[in-house]
Parts: C-alpha cells; sequence; structure tokens
C-alpha cells in the first residue's frame, strides 16, 4: 500500500515537471488510451498501418482490446467499400475483357469483404465467440489476396495500393480479435 | 443429438439469414437411420433476452420417466453467456418440434472469477452415486482450459462443486465440452451414467484457440466430481484429437436404440467466404461415428462410420492383391467417383522394412512435409481421390513409414490437399498424424467420398482425417480413383472394395 502511495506522488511530481517544461511529452503520458493501442498494435503484422488507424478515431482513447477491434473493423468497412467504389468506377471504363473479369472478380470479393467479412466480424467480437471474428477479418484478407493475383497477368493493377491498405488492416484486425480468445 | 420414440434428432447452430456466421438459432432435423433426414422448422429462435444474441450450444439429458431436458448456452443482450432451460412443448409428439422456455431463466449465470464470455456449452447430465444430476461447463482461467462441475436435481438449481472436473494449462477455452464413459471390454457404447470396473471416462474439449477437438482417456472420480488422465502427457488439448482434418465442435450422445455411442461433428469449408455466399451454403456434419474404446491399443478411441452408411451403397467392385511397385500409380476403373466408399488393405514386404536403413531424423510430420510427392524409402502409399486423368488435380490420402536409428517403425496417416484443385482460394494444407500400427496388422484405409467432403479412417478408425476440397476438373464423370506408391525401397500390395454411394434424399418439412 505504501508503495503505491509513493509511487503515485512520484508520477505526480514527475507530471508536474513535465508540464512546464514539455507540454506534448505530458499528453502521452495521460494516455493509457494511446499505450493501449501502441500495446495491441504491437501484436499485429502491421504496426504503423493499426496505430495510425485506430488513433485516427477518438473513440480508441480509452477502448478496450474490444473497443479497437470495433474501430479496426470500421476503418476497415470505410476502407473497402471506398475500393469497392473504385472497383465499380473503373469497371465502367474498362474496354479491355480481360481486365474486366479481373475487375468484376475483385467486385465480388470485395462485396463478400463488406457484406459479410466485416459484419460476422463485427458480430462475433459483441456477440462474444470471437474466434468467427477472426475467421471473418482473415477471409477479407484472403479475398483482397484473390483480388491481387487476378491482376497478375495484367500490364497495371489501377487499385494496388487500396488492395494493399484492405489486405494488412484485415489482417490488423484478425490479430486483435484473436487477443479476445 | 438425442434419440426418442423412434427417431434420432439433430439440433445444430443454424444461421437462417447468410452463408456465414451470425445470427445462430436451432436448427432441427429427424432420421429414422442416421442417414436420411427430415428437416423440421426451426426449434429455438433468439427470442429472449437472454438468448437475443445466440441460441448457442446445448445438450439433452432423458430424465428417468422419459422426459427431455435440454440445458443450452444463450448469449444475452449484453453478450453475457449464460445456461438456459428448455422442454419439448409436448411430450407426446415423436418428432418434439416445439419447444418451451423455462419462464425463470437463465438457470445459471457465470460464477465469480469466469469471464462473462467465458462460460458455454453445458454437456448432457450423468448420474452422481448420490442421485443427483451432474454436468459440466467448459471455461478458461487466463489461459488454463477448465471443465465447471455443477450438481442438480431439478435443472433449475445447481450447486456448483468446489474443484474442477480438470483443467489443463496453455489450452485456452474449453469449448463443447464432452464427457462420457467407454467401456474397456465390450463392444457397444454406455448410457451417459454409467460408471465402474472396466470402465473409462473419456473428457473432450474443442479448443477455441486452434478450432481442434481434442480427448483424452482417464478415470473418474465420482465423490469429488474429477477426472484425471491416463496419461498426463498426452492430457486434454495437448494430445490426441477425434480427427486431424477439419472437423469441430463435435459432441456424442448415447443411442439407447443400438446400445451405442454416437458422435457428430461439424465440418466446416476450406474455400472462401464470397464462394460460399455466392454457392449459398457452408459447412456440413460429418456422417455420424461410433465410438469405441481400442481395446488393442489401450491409448485410443476408434471412431467408424455407424452402419446405416451401407444402405447407401450400389455397385462394388473388388481389386485384389494389385501390385503397386515403387514410384507407381495404378488406375482403378469404376464408373463415377464422386460418391465412393472405399475399404482398402495395404501389404508391405516385411524384408524391405527390415532392410530399410534408420535415420536419426525422425521429425517427419504430415503438416511441414512435402506432401505426396515427397518421396522417402518407406512412403508415401495409399490412394488418390477425386483425381483427374490426367492427374491436374489430385487429393492423396496415404500411410507414410519411417524408420528410427533404433529401427523402430513410425507410420504416419495423412490427407494432401497441396493439388487438390487448380483453385487458388481454397485451403491447400496437409492434414495427418501419427497412427499406432500393432505387429501383425496390415495397413488399412476406408475412405467416404463425397464430392468435396472426404472422411478418411486409418487402422479402423485409430486416426481420423476430414478434410473439404474442391477441384475444378477432378468433378462429376471426370474424377476418378487411382492407387500410388511413391515410396522408393518398398513395394506394395492393396486389395479394396470401392462401392459407389447413393445419395441420401433430405426432405424439406412440407407446408414450410
Amino acid at each position: 500500500m505504501n508503495n503505491t502511495i509513493s509511487l503515485t506522488l512520484l508520477h505526480l511530481a514527475f507530471c508536474f515537471t513535465l508540464v512546464s517544461f514539455t507540454p506534448i511529452s505530458a499528453l502521452e503520458l495521460h494516455g493509457t488510451g494511446a499505450n493501449m493501442v501502441e500495446t495491441t498494435c504491437q501484436k499485429t503484422p502491421f504496426y504503423n498501418l493499426c496505430v495510425s488507424a485506430l488513433k485516427s478515431d477518438p473513440r480508441s482513447s480509452g477502448a478496450d482490446v474490444a473497443g479497437l477491434a470495433q474501430i479496426g473493423a470500421d476503418k476497415l468497412k470505410a476502407k473497402a467499400t471506398a475500393t469497392l467504389r473504385q472497383i465499380t468506377a473503373l469497371l465502367k471504363v474498362a474496354k479491355d475483357p480481360k481486365l474486366k473479369m479481373a475487375l468484376r472478380d475483385c467486385a465480388d470479393y470485395y462485396n463478400a469483404i463488406v457484406k459479410y467479412d466485416i459484419p460476422v466480424a463485427v458480430e462475433a467480437v459483441t456477440k462474444g465467440d470471437p474466434k468467427f471474428g477472426v475467421e471473418g477479418a482473415t477471409d477479407a484478407a484472403n479475398e483482397a489476396d484473390a483480388c491481387a493475383r487476378g491482376f497478375k497477368n495484367q500490364p497495371k493493377f489501377p487499385i494496388y495500393a487500396s488492395n494493399k491498405v484492405v489486405h494488412d488492416l484485415s489482417a490488423v484486425v484478425a490479430s486483435i480479435v484473436q487477443l479476445l480468445l | 443429438p438425442l434419440f426418442y420414440k423412434g427417431w434420432y434428432h439433430l439440433f445444430y447452430q443454424y444461421n437462417p439469414d447468410a452463408a456465414v456466421w451470425g445470427h445462430i438459432v436451432w436448427g432441427h432435423a429427424v432420421s429414422k437411420d442416421l442417414i436420411h433426414w427430415l428437416h423440421l422448422p426451426l426449434a429455438m429462435a433468439a427470442d429472449q433476452w437472454y438468448d437475443k444474441n445466440g441460441v448457442w450450444t446445448g445438450s439433452a439429458t432423458i430424465l428417468h420417466d422419459g422426459k427431455i431436458v435440454m440445458l443450452y448456452t444463450g448469449s444475452t443482450t449484453e453478450g453475457v453467456q449464460v445456461q438456459n432451460l428448455a422442454y419439448p412443448a409436448d411430450q407426446y409428439d415423436p418428432l418434439l418440434v416445439h419447444w418451451v422456455k423455462y419462464p425463470r431463466n437463465p438457470v445459471l449465470v457465470p460464477p465469480p472469477g469466469i469471464g462473462p464470455n467465458d462460460f458455454r456449452d453445458p454437456t448432457t447430465a450423468w448420474l452422481t452415486s448420490e442421485g443427483k444430476w451432474r454436468i459440466t461447463i467448459g471455461s478458461k482461467i487466463n489461459k488454463t482450459g477448465i471443465a465447471l462441475v455443477y450438481d442438480t436435481t431439478d435443472f433449475i438449481n445447481y450447486e456448483m462443486l468446489d474443484g474442477l472436473l480438470h483443467a489443463v494449462p496453455g489450452t485456452g477455452m474449453w469449448e463443447c465440452v464432452d464427457f462420457f464413459p467407454v467401456s474397456e471390454t465390450e463392444n457397444n457404447g454406455l448410457e451417459t451414467s454409467i460408471n465402474g470396473p472396466g470402465v473409462k471416462h473419456v473428457v473432450k474439449a474443442s479448443l477455441d484457440d486452434d478450432r481442434h477437438d481434442y480427448y483424452a482417456i482417464g478415470t473418474y472420480n465420482d465423490r469429488n466430481g474429477t477426472w484425471i488422465p491416463d496419461r498426463p502427457n498426452i492430457d486434454v488439448g495437448i494430445g490426441l484429437r477425434y480427427d486431424y482434418g477439419i472437423y469441430y465442435a463435435a459432441k456424442t450422445f448415447y443411442d439407447q436404440n443400438k446400445k451405442r455411442r454416437v458422435l457428430w461433428g461439424w465440418i466446416g469449408e476450406s474455400d472462401s467466404e464470397a464462394a460460399d455466399v455466392k454457392k449459398g451454403w457452408a459447412s456440413v456434419q460429418s456422417i455420424p461415428r461410433t465410438i469405441l474404446f481400442d481395446k488393442k491399443t489401450g491409448t485410443h478411441l476408434l471412431q467408424w462410420p455407424v452402419e446405416e452408411i451401407d444402405s447407401l451403397r450400389l455397385k462394388g467392385k473388388e481389386f485384389n492383391q494389385v501390385r503397386i511397385q515403387a514410384g507407381s500409380v495404378v488406375p482403378l476403373d469404376i464408373d463415377s467417383a464422386t460418391q465412393l466408399d472405399i475399404i482398402a488393405e495395404f501389404k508391405i514386404d516385411s524384408d524391405a522394412l527390415k532392410k530399410a536403413t534408420g535415420s536419426s531424423d525422425a521429425s517427419f510430420d504430415c503438416s511441414t512435409s512435402g506432401g505426396a510427392a515427397e518421396r522417402g524409402a518407406l512412403g508415401p502409399f495409399g490412394l488418390l481421390v477425386l483425381a483427374d486423368s490426367r492427374l491436374s488435380e489430385q487429393t492423396p490420402v496415404y500411410f507414410y513409414m519411417t524408420k528410427g536409428s533404433d529401427g523402430n517403425l513410425k507410420t504416419f496417416f495423412c490427407n494432401d490437399q497441396s493439388r487438390s484443385s487448380k483453385a487458388s482460394d481454397v485451403n491447400k494444407h496437409i492434414y495427418g498424424s501419427l497412427v499406432p500400427v500393432l505387429r501383425g496388422e496390415n495397413l488399412s484405409i476406408r475412405i467416404l467420398v463425397d464430392h468435396s467432403i472426404i472422411e478418411s479412417f486409418g487402422q479402423g478408425g485409430r486416426t481420423v482425417i476430414t478434410s473439404r476440397v474442391y477441384p475444378t476438373k477432378a468433378i462429376y464423370g471426370a474424377a476418378k480413383v487411382f492407387l500410388f506408391n511413391n515410396a522408393t525401397e518398398l513395394n506394395v500390395t492393396a486389395s479394396l472394395k470401392i462401392w459407389q454411394m447413393n445419395s441420401a434424399f433430405i426432405q424439406p418439412y412440407p407446408n414450410l
């Protein structure tokens, strides 16, 4: 008990000192929320992407692992939906039949991601059987992979960048949900 | 699952809205023979606060007077896992179509120290020597998988025992725990409450962390409700599995009709969810299997397809003493090869076994090996199923023998999906495990092939592998079967019988 009190006093003293010299560092000291994001993201395969995705949402400070999983899933859904729109737009102007086929396949994969994989992941986390969430998020990463494979013999892969984000973010979400098992 | 008034019942986890997990409710089907089924209306929907987020796994207990009670896990509106009681609306209805939930559910909530998401899948109850009913429910404490024990007289009020049935560190959450007796001497199943000399008890858990079902054989102490494994080094979760392929959330029931213990298992998909959505369905139930204690090894359980599956056999063809030289493939001339029952026996030249040099590199593992293409001195050899004539697609089911530097032989039983399909979005892993082979035994395999489902039984069901494959060419009339021997120093002789299998038509419920 005594140790805790003296540690707390030390912590407060430390805070005060820092406030006067380095305001930015003081903010970092405050956030158990920020630490939670960092420690959680360390357990995912794409740390930087994970941190920037989660921190861009104000809900991430103070969120527990399940909350971070939800935020990650929301970000993934937004990115996947935007990518699906890109694919649809490209399909409208595409003329080459092989390009159209690759794009149509990607549209199918992204439909599965947005309509099924992500909602399943969110539902599994909220309802308390997270392994189905791992499955859903992993499947989303696989769908993005499948989309990329369709462009192997194409001269250009127009949605390369956004597809990679969707793939990597899916892997991140899968890893976060895995922590709930 | 249960048998009641002449009908076998299966209640299963079902999502009526999509071919992916979600909105789980209880589907229901009945059968007279475990093979031909009739779909019934949903038994239970998620219509109460205590199961709004999921009507999950449960178990039936048949009481002394023949009445049925059902305990099941509900995920509440807050996402908390609780146990609820339900019973048939009309016990005289052999089809048990309608179910009533106990008005004062839940009957059990997570006890102190147990997380709200770590309390699910109550078992069938068994009688204690005091005449009370006892159940076990899987859970975890940190990363230790555990089984909690409760006693009850009315299925409404429970007392939790101080101790656990069992616990194994590092195994994580125990789902779908099953606890049942097996006879060490008899060839029939045992009713769940049986105890005494000549009886061993099995504890089984589905590990949330790795999606595999593990079991261990041991001794049950009725007085304090505990169980200890015969061999702690192959304890629950760290030892034997029911099935080394894609097979999970399995559970047994005692079939009082034919005095056997029958195992049901969930075979998921190993294709993409996009494909599942497109085809409009996902997941199947395995052909039910009988479970017996393996008297010969004393360490394993034996699983075998229920005998009723034989009723689907049509034309059969025998192949006797087919010699398969090292490095060869032998086509088997049968008509259609997508629905098959294959029973095969392999004889190997014992001289070749003696001559083979033992290697100190005794680290073979089906899943990390090169599959059926990796040639060893004493393996692989077996069958190629769902293969096309050019072998551009093939699923080998085979044995691979190794010899240690001490001269000891080990036999592995594997299923290689790596070349099962040209499609790129399907699972291509190699499944399998060690299979005990006793002196004097020939190597034997039984395979049930059903389009995209392969259930393989090695050494009479000592080691079982279920896999899903999705060939693009080896389908319908183009699918073939071959014998193969890719070993370098072994000639093999195979005798087998292959039956075409009829389809078991599953009836929808009329007027639905």
